[in-house]
């Protein structure tokens, strides 16, 4: 029996000076659940948003961070000859905040 | 021919000297019986003052590798500790893997057994066998489910039956159809009823509580009727076969006929935050009926964290590429976080409902992996250490059993093999493993298992 995932989920996140703060997450798949960190447009970071509703990215360098919820979507577990996954992926689960510093 | 009770026990095919006195012992004061009041009255089953009085294992089909999950070794070679770090617990001196943060807030509920191993082959059936029932075994010799064994001792509490799977048996792990999760000798009664449908589907729904369609309750009854008296002609030429279907009829019409049982397995009558907290996915939804089935009084659930090891994300890590491609990718993206989610849920939530005080949560698996990390990057087969754990009922949490070496490649300390861990189950429900006595193949009485329990546990 292959793992079903129901629904889609999503969550409302906010920026409180540089503190993110999320909802819980309705129809939560309950797999990887990051916060993705990019400034001036580059990935600089992705931390696991499941332990806690908030999270301040300590990274103080200049820039223009804009920030979003991601959830692993399991398809299948095909993988490519160097290991990354064909089909499953991260998808976007949340509106997308920024600040500025 | 000896009677026990009301049952007759053959005392040819070499019954030796000293089980005949543990049927002297055991079973002349009636522990055959399935009468539970008998049982408890002799002193054998104590269910009355046992802490436990029901169990959930989640049983993680594939196993995790112990160094990447719950005995991470920071300090060994590259090639033996992986990619993962440990982070700090709520236990001082307990560390876990990092992807494992909301268990890691509640190792104070948990005890880890990090020393087990076993000795027989490393197929993941073996592991299973040991794990499901405190024995390996061939097909000549079949030993029942642990579920199995408490519907024998304690029987059901209610509609529902006292033992049942989510959502369904382990299929093909590989060498053969030997999961332990049959009743074998106990009887087609003490099987375990087998939900056989996924809970995580917008429209689940259990097959076997459903009336076929066109059938009415009158024509439903008459059919009960028919196999009542078929039953009556077989009675007169056969016995204890004969009671155990009875009991397989029985159960399946109380079944087919209660609102209770059918609200049981009915998830819509959960909110939807509370569904979203176990995970909208097959392992979380089946934790949640896990815990429904235990509030309408089944005593023993096992749910399978997936059924097969082929061509789909599980536990089993071996990285090779073609139908056996787990990696550390699935671990960390999948795998841990979806335990770590349903498994906490179902720790916080039975505690809120005040439950988890009576129920222990036994999470198992067959074997360990590999110590050093093969040459794609996954980790093998390794039963010579890896770790399980426990937590409610009145199981001592908090704390680490055991030890592995520097490696985690066999037990430095305190070994424990799987027997350990299903006695201990045993022991907590209030079972007196030196008396309580089962009919065994034959009709021949056999102990429920080889093994005491783990003492550091209580």
């Amino acid at each position: 029996m292959e793992q079903r995932f129901e629904g889609t989920p999503h969550a409302e996140i906010r920026v409180e000076g540089r503190r993110l703060v999320r909802t819980e997450v309705s129809n939560d798949w309950g797999l990887r659940m990051q916060w993705e960190i990019r400034r001036n447009g580059q990935v600089v970071a992705v931390v696991n948003a499941r332990p806690d509703l908030a999270y301040e990215h300590p990274d103080t360098a200049p820039g223009t961070y804009e920030v979003v919820l991601q959830m692993w979507y399991y398809v299948n577990y095909n993988k490519n000859p160097q290991g990354e996954f064909t089909a499953s992926r991260f998808i976007e689960i949340s509106n997308r905040v920024s600040y500025t510093i | 021919m000896l009677n026990i009770g009301n049952e007759k026990v053959n005392l040819c095919s070499g019954l030796s000297r000293r089980s005949f006195l543990q049927v002297g012992v055991a079973g002349l004061a009636g522990m055959w019986l399935p009468d539970l009041m008998k049982a408890e009255a002799s002193g054998s089953v104590d269910g009355g003052r046992a802490r436990i009085k029901n169990c959930i294992t989640l049983f993680l089909v594939g196993s995790p590798g112990h160094l990447d999950t719950w005995d991470l070794k920071p300090q060994a070679p590259s090639e033996v500790r992986g990619r993962y770090s440990p982070i700090r617990t709520n236990v001082n001196g307990i560390q876990i893997c990092e992807h494992f943060p909301l268990m890691a807030r509640r190792m104070d509920k948990v005890a880890l057994i990090r020393s087990l191993h076993h000795r027989t082959g490393a197929t993941h059936e073996n592991g299973q066998r040991w794990m499901m029932t405190g024995h390996d075994f061939n097909a000549d010799s079949m030993k029942p489910h642990t579920g199995s064994v408490i519907s024998r001792v304690f029987g059901q509490k209610s509609e529902l039956p006292a033992n049942v799977v989510l959502p369904g048996p382990i299929g093909n792990t590989g060498a053969g159809p030997l999961h332990g999760q049959t009743a074998a000798h106990l009887g087609s009664a003490h099987e375990p009823f087998f939900l056989g449908a996924d809970p995580a589907l917008p429209n689940f729904r259990v097959g076997d509580l459903e009336v076929p369609a066109g059938m009415s309750a009158q024509r439903l009854d008459a059919r009960r009727q028919l196999l009542s008296q078929l039953d009556d002609l077989q009675r007169r030429t056969e016995t204890s076969t004969t009671h155990t279907h009875d009991s397989s009829y029985d159960r399946a019409f109380r079944l087919l006929t209660s609102q209770r049982a059918k609200d049981a397995f009915n998830l819509n009558l959960e909110s939807d935050r509370t569904r979203d907290r176990y995970g909208r996915n097959t392992f979380g939804q089946s934790c949640l009926l896990a815990r429904r089935m235990i509030e309408a009084g089944v005593r023993y659930v096992t749910v399978n964290h997936f059924d097969t090891v082929f061509g789909q994300t599980c536990w089993d890590m071996h990285a090779d590429g073609g139908g056996l491609n787990n990696t550390y990718l699935d671990y960390e993206r999948h795998l841990c976080p979806q335990f770590d989610w349903a498994f906490t849920a179902l720790l916080d939530d039975l505690e809120a409902k005040g439950l988890l005080q009576e129920t222990v949560i036994a999470v198992l698996s067959e074997f360990g992996r590999t110590p050093r990390l093969n040459a794609r990057g996954g980790r093998d087969h390794y039963p010579d250490a890896w770790t399980n754990f426990l937590a409610g009922g009145n199981i001592r949490a908090g704390q680490v059993i055991g030890s592995t070496d520097r490696i985690g490649s066999r037990p430095f300390d305190n070994p424990i093999l799987p027997p350990q861990i299903l006695a201990s189950i045993y022991h907590g429900m209030g079972i007196n493993l030196d008396t309580t006595m089962m009919p065994g193949p034959g009709e021949r009485p056999v102990r429920l298992i080889e093994a005491e329990p783990i003492r550091q546990l209580f």
